[in-house]
């Protein structure tokens, strides 16, 4: 059966017989199409030019307060899919101590597009191929020893219904693009600078992103200087200083340390075994102080250009735009229906009051769990880069990361970046090498002491979050200013 | 099992490519996967996957393409279809600066000796039982979570080169169990691999936390302050530490671009310390053993380390092309990585009877590389994780870090395990694809970088 009309038909048939059988609710979510296409430039070299795609069904089914999924690419096979997924979930009823439940919810029928101007997968692999090249040249140095251009494309055409009505069409198209130089400094190792395509949050989409020279292309003569730079520089000393974060790594920041402790799936203890948990718990909300003032963070679905933006999650959940932390006091939480109806039964009151559109599934072959949307931080009114800077005693800025290693429950990290400039009496100095800094979260976003303005926000693009059992990678974006934190570790110790 | 007709059809498609002229890789990845998600002591997710995807790769002159296909597979038509997709992509690539090596099956391979019927086919109310009976045996006072993934993977290959067909079947599983404490948050692990139904028991398990529980639920919590120590690392962190320093100092693209911890050395030079012997080991039984790799070459056992004096170092085949080496088979996703073990006691208690206080390290979350010219790695314990005084289990210490290199580490290893572990590395992002390494149950060594620790549970 690969008539779309004819198994949109029968996936309606299913989900009526199954949610008569009694099930608590059902949905299927069918992949038409789920393209995607890597190419990889190494040295000038195509080192990749790999296309995938996928299609076919995934389904969920709650009953008596437990999850059943199964998925099959098989269209000729629906009915045994659903009835597959009702057997697992009846298994699982077996041992359920704490039922979930998504709770009654008016049918909703929508759809959601991309804002695409040029639909990448209309744009030949010569004419990808070209651009990409050029911009590899633009790269090549006496100096340079490695470079890479990478690019990513992704299409995805999902139809969702579900046993409250719901009926969601969604086409959703991705790209992401990053370059990077490597060369050798005085010690023989390896350093990098990096850069990757990053977006506005506004303006059109598609293949006219990662052609739009300020997002992408016109950084590689920059990137190349600052690793000259860096190859000729000193390390960086241990000690405690301040920190600014640039964008590009102040947004793997507020993705780990905030946007992860902040899942409510983390919070109730469903990734333990895996991911981890979160120190926050049910009672920090309204209480706990996560930053200091300067601190607000958002929830939103709706950023344009963004892969964190979908219209509609996989529990049929329009997208929000809402505040986690309200100058510096925690409030609201990443969550999903079923998470959201069982942390307030389980604290007896109302910590959420709806869902927040965050239960994504990575393909039609994973079931969805809370992932975050574009977590990001409001810009703030400490002024540009150079006013933070300028208002700084003793410090470092710090951009792109190299490693990151986060404390099982979020409540410490310690990260490396591609490059630091010293900051002294208010003035960038010198190019810094192999930094690091690392901290205890709270601690940390207590010493928050300088927010950017909108004129240093942007929106981090991230292609590769690994969460849940089985394995997910998701997509998400994060709009982040430059941000400042006081007495931060940095460097190691001898 | 892989429908015998999509074998066919498939072979069919090599020889009208083969006739026509074009070299390409065509293979199949079947997998039937199973995984069981618990959390808040109840059954949170039970999923079943069956899943077949059709990768082709094709080779024109210099430049090379790959179309992955996931979705029905109607006949021959469909894997035309793929095939030409990726021959229309090869055809617009760029050319690349080296010729790439063809692919081509050395030899036809028929293997299952890793396959479990039971296993392939278990039961989730098997698993469900299971997991009431630990509950019920531990306590129910205490809140659960964890997973149990399991399932069967075939790997079919053939090339245009000839008509040689290598096959795999094998199954897999990985089962894990957290038990926190409600109100003190302290968390303990567990986890069983293997590749039989029967490599799992219940049993086990309760011994294993049963051990541990008193210990947790007698002393608070210990902060460890930054400084030197003596740590034991069970089998989870060894394993990590190993899998690591091979992947950024045994690599041959790696070594050859210098970015390898490994870049200023050669092979005969001292790397570790004198106690420490590597291999990549197909044959390994605690390993998940694939007889060869994807692109056709058999594998076989590959010394790394020696007594601490680096072997020889890992080509895949573009790597190989490009910087005019021989492949080593190491185009694939499951290698055999083994630690040799050592003449240390079976238990760890044993061994550092004398040693005063020492850290006890099971496992290490969440490592990464802040520096691999160096070799520097970062990670923090979590689960299981122990002071240890005169050989006792003293209290358990909150989620500490360590950032070291490896050949600090690896260098002064005091005490090695006599008894193999077999660590089930698997992740299921994207394709099942089962590996593990066969590391000693537990290391000491001396002299490891804390740098800094949680404040609380």
């Amino acid at each position: 059966m690969t008539d779309s009309t004819a198994v949109k038909k029968e996936i309606s048939k299913n989900i009526s017989r199954i949610s008569l059988d009694g099930a608590g609710y059902v949905d299927a979510r069918y992949y038409l199409n789920d393209s995607s296409e890597t190419i990889l430039l190494y040295d000038g070299d195509l080192e990749a030019n790999d296309t995938t795609v996928e299609s076919g069904i995934g389904v969920r089914v709650l009953w008596g307060g437990a999850w059943g999924f199964a998925a099959t690419s098989d269209l000729s096979s629906l009915r045994e899919c659903f009835d597959k997924a009702l057997l697992n979930a009846k298994t699982a009823s077996k041992l359920v101590k704490v039922p979930l439940f998504m709770g009654d919810r008016d049918p909703i029928t929508g759809s959601y597009s991309s804002p695409v101007a040029l639909d990448p997968f209309t744009v030949s692999l010569e004419d990808k191929l070209g651009f990409l090249t050029r911009l590899d040249a633009d790269l090549v140095d006496d100096f340079v020893l490695k470079r890479i251009v990478y690019a990513n494309f992704q299409k995805k055409k999902i139809y969702f219904q579900n046993s409250d009505g719901s009926e969601i069409n969604k086409d959703l198209v991705n790209v992401f693009g990053m370059m990077m130089v490597m060369a050798l400094d005085s010690d023989g190792e390896m350093q990098r600078r990096s850069m990757s395509l990053y977006s506005t949050g506004d303006g059109t989409s598609g293949w006219k992103m990662i052609t739009e020279p300020v997002l992408f292309a016109e950084h590689s003569s920059r990137i190349k200087l600052e690793l000259k730079g860096l190859i000729e520089a000193d390390a960086l000393e241990f000690g405690r200083k301040s920190v600014i974060l640039l964008p590009g790594q102040g947004h793997l920041q507020v993705h780990e340390t905030i946007g992860h402790p902040l899942e409510l799936d983390r919070i109730l203890g469903y990734e333990l075994s895996y991911a981890g948990g979160s120190f926050v718990n049910l009672d920090s909300f309204g209480k706990l102080r996560y930053g200091s003032d300067k601190l607000s963070a958002s929830s939103y679905g709706g950023i344009q250009n963004s892969p964190g933006s979908f219209g509609y999650d996989d529990d049929g959940t329009p997208e929000r735009d809402y505040l986690l932390i309200d100058r510096g006091i925690l409030v609201n939480a990443l969550t999903s229906r079923a998470m959201v109806n069982e942390a307030n039964e389980k604290s007896g009151r109302e910590v959420f009051s709806q869902s927040g559109g965050v239960a994504r599934a990575t393909a039609f072959y994973r079931a969805p769990i809370d992932r975050m949307t574009n977590v990001n931080i409001l810009p703030g009114d400490d002024g540009s880069l150079e006013d933070i800077i300028s208002s700084t005693e003793e410090g470092i800025v710090v951009d792109n990361p190299v490693s990151w290693s986060i404390g099982s429950n979020r409540e410490h990290f310690h990260f490396g970046c591609e490059i630091a400039w010293e900051v002294k009496n208010g003035e960038k100095t010198r190019i810094l090498r192999n930094p690091t800094y690392q901290g205890h979260t709270l601690e940390f976003y207590n010493s928050l002491s300088s927010v950017g303005d909108k004129s240093t926000w942007r929106v981090e693009l991230v292609d590769n979050c690994g969460k849940g059992e089985p394995n997910q990678v998701m997509q998400i974006g994060h709009g982040v200013p430059v941000l400042k934190f006081d007495d931060v570790i940095i460097g190691e110790r001898k | 099992m892989l429908d015998a007709n999509i074998r066919k059809i498939l072979m069919e498609v090599r020889d009208q490519a083969a006739s026509e002229g074009i070299q390409a890789t065509l293979a199949l990845h079947h997998e039937k996967s199973h995984l069981m998600r618990v959390g808040n002591s109840s059954i949170s997710l039970n999923t079943s996957e069956d899943l077949t995807r059709l990768d082709i790769e094709v080779t024109d002159g210099r430049k090379q393409a790959s179309q992955t296909f996931l979705g029905m597979i109607e006949g021959t038509e469909t894997i035309r279809n793929v095939l030409d997709k990726a021959v229309e992509k090869a055809k617009a690539a760029a050319p690349k600066t080296y010729d790439p090596i063809p692919d081509e099956v050395e030899e036809s391979v028929q293997e299952e000796t890793q396959y479990d019927e039971a296993l392939a086919n278990l039961d989730p109310g098997v698993k469900a039982d299971a997991y009431r009976e630990i509950f019920s045996k531990l306590g129910a006072n205490y809140n659960y979570s964890g997973s149990w993934s399991s399932g069967s993977v075939e790997v079919y290959m053939i090339t245009t080169a000839n008509k040689n067909e290598v096959y795999h079947r094998g199954t897999d599983q990985l089962f894990t169990v957290v038990l926190k404490h409600p109100g003190k948050k302290w968390e303990l692990i567990n986890t069983q691999t293997g590749w039989r139904a029967s490599d799992f028991s219940v049993e086990k398990t309760v011994k294993e936390l049963g051990r541990l529980i008193p210990v947790y639920e007698e002393n608070n919590g210990y902060k460890v302050e930054s400084g030197e120590y003596t740590v034991i690392f069970g089998s989870d962190a060894v394993s990590e530490i190993i899998n690591f320093s091979v992947f950024t100092g045994f690599m041959g693209r790696g070594w050859e671009e210098k970015q390898n911890w490994t870049s200023q050395n050669k092979p005969g030079d001292e790397v570790l310390g004198k106690n420490i012997t590597l291999s990549d080991d197909p044959f390994n039984s605690q390993t998940f053993m694939f007889g060869f790799d994807m692109c056709g070459r058999k594998r076989k056992h590959f010394p790394l380390i020696e007594n601490g004096v680096l072997m020889n170092l890992m080509y895949d085949s573009s790597t190989a092309a490009r910087y005019g080496r021989e492949p080593t088979g190491h185009d694939t996703r499951s290698m055999g990585i083994v630690m040799n073990t050592g003449d240390g006691f079976e238990c760890p208690l044993e061994a550092v009877r004398d040693m005063g206080r020492v850290l006890y390290i099971p496992a290490l979350h969440y490592m990464n590389l802040p520096s691999r010219s160096k070799g520097i790695f970062t990670g923090s314990s979590r689960f299981n994780a122990l002071l240890i005084e005169d050989g006792k289990m003293v209290s358990p210490i909150f989620s500490t870090r360590i950032t070291d290199s490896f050949q600090n580490v690896l260098g002064n290893v005091s005490v090695i395990s006599s008894v193999p572990e077999s660590v089930n590395g698997s992740n299921t992002y994207g394709r099942r694809m089962p590996v593990a390494v066969s590391v000693p149950s537990y290391i000491v060594a001396e002299g490891v970088k804390i740098t800094d620790s949680a404040d609380s549970f």
